[in-house]
């Protein structure tokens, strides 16, 4: 592939990398295995970048190529090995922003969110991205009525966990 | 408050948190090498295609005495040279069909269609083995039968069995080669089941959202 390629694509990463970072996030729970699937999605888009045509938003495209590889493509590598936890180091909440009632419920709910299944988490993932039930349904190959009703039953689920 | 809108404030609040790649950091990432499940996948098939090749030829190159033992035995060549075609044939439409359903995967593609293309992929090899063992099977039992048959010390053992016997010695023949096969069968079952387990759980998580 040529340079002109190479260099508009990591240009176009570098600014929305977050999005990469968020799916890591979700997906994994420290250091090393963030990286090792930030790695991947990388290189997933690197390998997909030639069919990218620019009629959707590269946002948009990092979105459905960054959870397909969570969900589906990424294989747990051997290399990872467990270090710290993300609780308590880089996401804490910072205790000036929130209240503690608030704090205590935020880390309850990321530590809620973490367990649901991988598919739970897409939709979570991306409602917390503020996509709306059409997008959802597009990038999950589900129909929009029952990504709604997934959605429902997700915060019911979340609800019981914060108020058992 | 909703519980998730709660989480949507903070999640919007954390952009900053997050350790920020430099390009000349992205560079080197993209010489790495994937470690998708795909390419795994990938290589199993062609581990597949390679072994059971070599299982039905090296015999037949390596072996002046099994090739002359074959013509002796299959010395209809109309029938052996129809059968070389036909595998032959099984072997190539495996590999175009293998070749189309990698190609068919996409990772832009929505996450039900991109789990539907990789199983589907798995599906074909599946086949493939199944294929190679039932063959297996059959030549196995065929191949046993035509050695008792064609060696004279053997032959003429059999023939002093009476009918039970008979029918007890191709029993434990059969039983033997079933049992072969089917332990090759649940290693494959193995392999695939811990490769694809996830891929499975959440394919059966999104249709279960159908029903």
């Amino acid at each position: 592939m040529n340079k002109e390629l190479e260099h508009s694509f990591v240009e176009l990463l570098e600014k929305h990398q977050n999005i990469v970072h968020k799916v890591c996030r979700l997906y994994t729970d420290n250091y090393d295995a963030h990286n090792d699937l930030f790695q991947e999605i990388t290189i997933q888009l690197w390998k997909a970048y030639p069919k990218f045509r620019g009629d959707s938003k590269f946002s948009t495209w990092m979105y459905r190529v960054g959870l397909n590889t969570a969900i589906t493509l990424y294989r747990k590598s051997k290399r990872r090995v467990n270090t710290q936890d993300f609780d308590g180091v880089e996401f804490r909440i910072k205790a000036e922003d929130y209240d503690d009632t608030e704090e205590q419920q935020l880390k309850t709910l990321y530590k809620a969110v973490h367990e649901l299944n991988d598919i739970e988490k897409a939709l979570v993932f991306l409602y917390l991205e503020d996509k709306d039930y059409r997008e959802i349904s597009e990038t999950m190959g589900i129909s929009e009525v029952n990504a709604r009703v997934k959605m429902n039953r997700i915060k019911n689920k979340l609800k019981t966990i914060l108020n058992p | 408050m909703d519980e998730l809108e709660l989480l949507k404030k903070d999640w919007k609040k954390q952009d900053a948190g997050y350790k920020q790649l430099t390009s000349n950091e992205i560079y080197p990432i993209l010489q790495k090498k994937s470690s998708s499940i795909v390419k795994t996948l990938f290589y199993i098939s062609i581990a597949e295609l390679v072994f059971w090749t070599l299982i039905n030829c090296i015999p037949f190159f390596t072996s002046g005495s099994y090739r002359e033992r074959l013509d002796e035995i299959y010395s209809d060549t109309l029938v052996i040279t129809g059968l070389t075609i036909i595998s032959y044939g099984v072997i190539l439409l495996f590999i175009y069909l293998l070749f189309k359903s990698y190609k068919a995967i996409c990772v832009i593609d929505n996450a039900k269609k991109l789990m539907e293309s990789i199983l589907k992929t798995r599906k074909i090899i599946k086949y493939y083995v199944i294929y190679n063992l039932v063959m297996a099977f059959i030549s196995m039992v065929i191949a046993m039968y035509l050695a008792i048959l064609h060696n004279s010390e053997l032959s003429h053992a059999i023939e002093k069995l009476n009918n039970k016997q008979l029918f007890i010695f191709f029993g434990i023949i059969i039983l033997f080669t079933g049992v072969f096969v089917l332990l090759i069968w649940l290693f494959y079952r193995l392999i695939y089941g811990l490769l694809l387990k996830r891929l499975n759980r959440n394919y059966k998580e999104l249709k279960k959202l159908e029903v």
